[in-house]
């Protein structure tokens, strides 16, 4: 059950951890095109605060899902090289760090740019491209140490440097298909009309680059470990290769990769709504399976065991998080109405 | 919702001037303007500053070549690795060139694929240094087989012994991705030279050089339909050179991290390497194209202020990430508790407990790669020349040191201490090296001379002029600026 919660929790948090990376990367690149979608991500980006309550179960049931956790530093010497940073405080000191800080920079994102809609002033602009600019390294040091923490952890003894990168990878491209997502929803019940093919496309290409930069950065992160072949490495790599595991590591990889990857490089596609929204979907459900087995196996070494535990979480939090979302999204116009790079955002052409 | 139908009236198209963008070309220059500027620079006498610089670098290149020549005829053992250090300063200089390698496949390529309009001005200057520099690097692993002439033993060629080369080892797979790279980005630039040539052959006074130019620009005459297909082959090429770009240094960082030997073996590499090859890259085309832009003052107006702006906040970037990649090595080599890994890390190269024989080394990469761009993140710096040129040099430094430190540090102190070799370079490394400064300044020399070295046709897509709605004194001009 607790493995189910940290399913469920992770795969959340890195969409929102993602579509935060993307609101930052908006303003400090000062982007035109993006504009029209900005403010669904950054009603997205701001349900990182709530993840300090979703982390509470995590927190409570860290006796199961660590090792190290209720461990005597003094009775493991590779325990006890790893302390102060394998301990209970430091742990939960992150945590409220990655929380704080992530949610501080959502947080200041969008109430900016909400303040914006009513004076249209540029100087919003310029400070949200302050934030944006020291969000991208507040965004890059969550993920990777709260990737570290919460999901290395699952095994104490296992490590690879690439970890944070990889979790980055999954997030950055799951999230823009979220997008994709809600924003066609929107469209198609008649708001969000600035949005357009060209948008589409723009978000289309940032699908497909992260199709292959997830690839790129697991396949690296695979065939160095199978490569070298040292026990300590390949432990994370074996489990998830054998019984039941090996085949959901194998769809893995064709279905995050080898399927969109064709699809999403046709222009066809990116510029066909409809047709990049099953593209959208099926990457978030291979996000989920990506989160699924990088978690499950920790529990179930032996093979694939499925829970109700796996889905409830899922729809728990899921359902929870859909409902702030919903709830907020009313508050707020659904796009930033005075932007001055509104005009340029609308006039964009690929 | 918020959002009515009288939303639209609300929203105010024009930009504040707080936010209004910089025209890419300044002082609002003409499309004959940038031709005959950029194509004077070929056409008038040969300065006498070029010759000055070609006869100091020529000689240097031809010093190189001699050293290879010394090298060859005398074999590997008259460089100063060891037992132990087996690699030193030659893959250290490979690496440190292919990443050099890197930034004018990225500026033509990948920013453009980005639509970043401003890498006009700097692409063309920029894929001739990344050709050079491939040469460069060429050399080394060429000259390091020991028995160049057995060099050929490299491709996958049927031959009588039956001998065929070790898929399994990244250094083929280095062969592999280095030609292919060195091919494309020829294809590349060139397909983008063809439009500017013709130009050139158009202008041409002499007959030789009509002959010339007219030869290698393929019959371009700019019809429509030349340019349709143009635009779809170098669009093909930038989709082509963008995994290049990424799969060679990932190659290379393979060729270290695919081992077992502490501080080489480590799964972030492959990002890492690209990210510090388009770092040192974009601190070679600066540390270039700074001094060309002093020497030919006729082309500020078409590299600004606002494009070294730009370059100096993607040196910003990648050194940043680069600083991550250290400090998340450091931070697993703790965290993993490998003594070995720890030792590598900590004593070997931190030089704690004062056991790093290289320790020094570590100091003067961290300082150059990442301390030193941090200055960037003021604005003033990121303009003022001096300052970039300053930053660019340290992490022209810094960036060899990166591969030296890779590769010195964790061989000289391996598992083994009584195994432990200290390593100097021999006079033929370090005048190898410095030869192939020569080789590469010598080439670069000859390209500024011979070929236009901004592209001409390109900056002339991003001028106002050459928007279909521009209307030079209607509102649209002022829109447009």
């Amino acid at each position: 059950m607790a493995h189910s919660w940290l399913f469920g929790f992770t795969y959340f948090f890195t969409i929102c951890m993602g579509c935060l990376f993307w609101n930052c990367l908006h303003h400090a690149t000062d982007s035109d095109w993006s504009v029209v979608v900005r403010r669904q991500l950054e009603n997205i980006a701001s349900l990182i605060p709530y993840f300090a309550i979703f982390f509470i179960p995590v927190l409570a049931s860290a006796g199961v899902l660590y090792k190290w956790w209720s461990m005597d530093p003094a009775s493991e010497p590779l325990l006890a090289a790893k302390q102060p940073y394998l301990s209970q405080p430091f742990f939960i000191a992150r945590a409220i760090g990655y929380f704080v800080l992530a949610g501080w920079v959502a947080y200041s994102l969008k109430r900016r740019s909400i303040s914006q809609d009513a004076d249209g002033s540029a100087a919003h602009s310029l400070v949200m491209r302050k934030f944006g600019i020291g969000g991208i390294p507040v965004v890059a040091i969550a993920i990777t140490f709260a990737a570290f923490d919460w999901l290395m952890g699952l095994d104490y003894k296992w490590f690879s440097t690439m970890w944070g990168v990889y979790l980055f990878a999954g997030a950055a491209g799951s999230s823009m298909s979220l997008l994709v997502l809600i924003v066609s929803a929107l469209k198609r019940r008649g708001y969000l009309s600035v949005v357009n093919l060209e948008h589409y496309h723009t978000m289309g290409k940032f699908m497909l680059a992260f199709t292959i930069f997830w690839a790129y950065i697991g396949f690296s992160q695979y065939m160095l470990i199978w490569y070298a072949n040292i026990p300590e490495e390949t432990v994370y790599y074996q489990i998830r290769n054998t019984g039941s595991w090996w085949y959901l590591s194998t769809f893995l990889v064709v279905g995050r990769f080898f399927l969109p990857f064709p699809v999403l490089l046709l222009q066809f596609t990116k510029k066909k709504p409809k047709l990049l929204c099953a593209v959208a979907i099926w990457i978030l459900f291979m996000q989920l399976v990506d989160v699924y087995v990088i978690v499950l196996p920790a529990l179930h070494p032996s093979g694939i065991a499925i829970s109700p535990f796996d889905l409830s979480s899922l729809l728990g939090i899921g359902g929870i998080l859909g409902w702030l979302f919903f709830r907020n999204l009313k508050n707020s116009p659904l796009y930033p109405m005075r932007d001055p790079r509104l005009g340029a955002s609308l006039k964009l052409t690929n | 919702m918020s959002e009515s139908t009288t939303a639209a009236a609300e929203v105010s198209l024009s930009t504040p001037p707080e936010l209004a963008r910089v025209p890419l070309v300044q002082n609002q220059r003409s499309i004959g303007w940038i031709t005959d500027k950029v194509s004077k620079i070929v056409e008038e006498r040969t300065p006498r500053w070029w010759w000055v610089a070609f006869l100091i670098c020529s000689p240097v290149a031809l010093m190189g070549l001699l050293c290879i020549g010394y090298q060859i005829s005398n074999g590997v053992g008259i460089w100063g690795e060891n037992k132990t250090v087996g690699w030193a300063w030659d893959i250290t200089n490979f690496v440190f060139w292919i990443g050099i390698g890197h930034a004018g496949t990225l500026i033509s390529a990948i920013l453009f694929l980005t639509r970043q309009k401003w890498r006009t001005s700097i692409n063309r200057a920029a894929e001739a240094m990344t050709l050079f520099a491939v040469v460069c690097a060429g050399i080394f692993p060429g000259i390091h087989v020991g028995r160049v002439w057995m060099a050929w033993f490299l491709a996958p060629v049927p031959n009588m012994q039956g001998i065929w080369p070790n898929f399994r080892s990244p250094l083929l797979w280095d062969v592999f991705a280095v030609s292919t790279y060195f091919i494309v980005s020829v294809l590349f630039w060139y397909t983008g030279l063809v439009p500017d040539l013709a130009s050139l052959r158009d202008r041409a006074k002499g007959r030789v050089a009509r002959f010339i130019y007219g030869v290698f620009a393929l019959g371009w005459r700019g019809s429509n339909r030349q340019w349709r297909h143009y635009e779809m082959a170098y669009l093909l090429l930038a989709g082509l050179s963008t995994p290049l770009v990424l799969s060679v240094h990932s190659v290379v960082s393979f060729d270290f991290a695919t081992s077992i030997l502490p501080g080489w073996h480590t799964t972030i590499f492959p990002p890492y390497f690209v990210a510090g090859a388009i770092f040192g890259g974009f601190a070679m085309v600066l540390t270039i194209m700074l001094p060309a832009r002093l020497l030919y003052p006729q082309v500020d107006d078409l590299i600004t202020r606002q494009h070294v702006d730009k370059m100096a906040k993607i040196i910003l970037l990648t050194g940043s990430i680069v600083g991550y990649a250290y400090l998340t090595e450091l931070f697993i080599a703790w965290y993993g508790a490998n003594p070995y890994e720890k030792f590598t890390f900590f004593n070997a190269r931190l030089g704690l407990e004062g056991k790093g024989w290289y320790a020094w080394s570590y100091y003067v990469m961290m300082f150059c790669n990442v301390i030193s761009p941090q200055l960037f993140w003021i604005k003033s710096m990121r303009t003022n020349y001096v300052a970039v040129f300053t930053v660019c040099m340290f992490v022209n430094v810094g960036m060899w040191f990166e591969r030296f430190v890779i590769i010195v540090t964790s061989l000289a102190q391996d598992f083994l201490p009584s195994s432990w070799r200290h390593y100097s370079p021999s006079w033929v490394e370090v005048l190898t090296f410095v030869g192939t400064f020569g080789i590469f300044l010598s080439l670069f020399l000859l390209f500024m001379r011979f070929l236009p070295m901004i592209a001409m046709s390109e900056v002339k897509i991003v001028t106002p002029e050459a928007d279909p709605h521009h209307t030079p004194h209607g509102p649209g001009a002022v829109a447009n600026h």
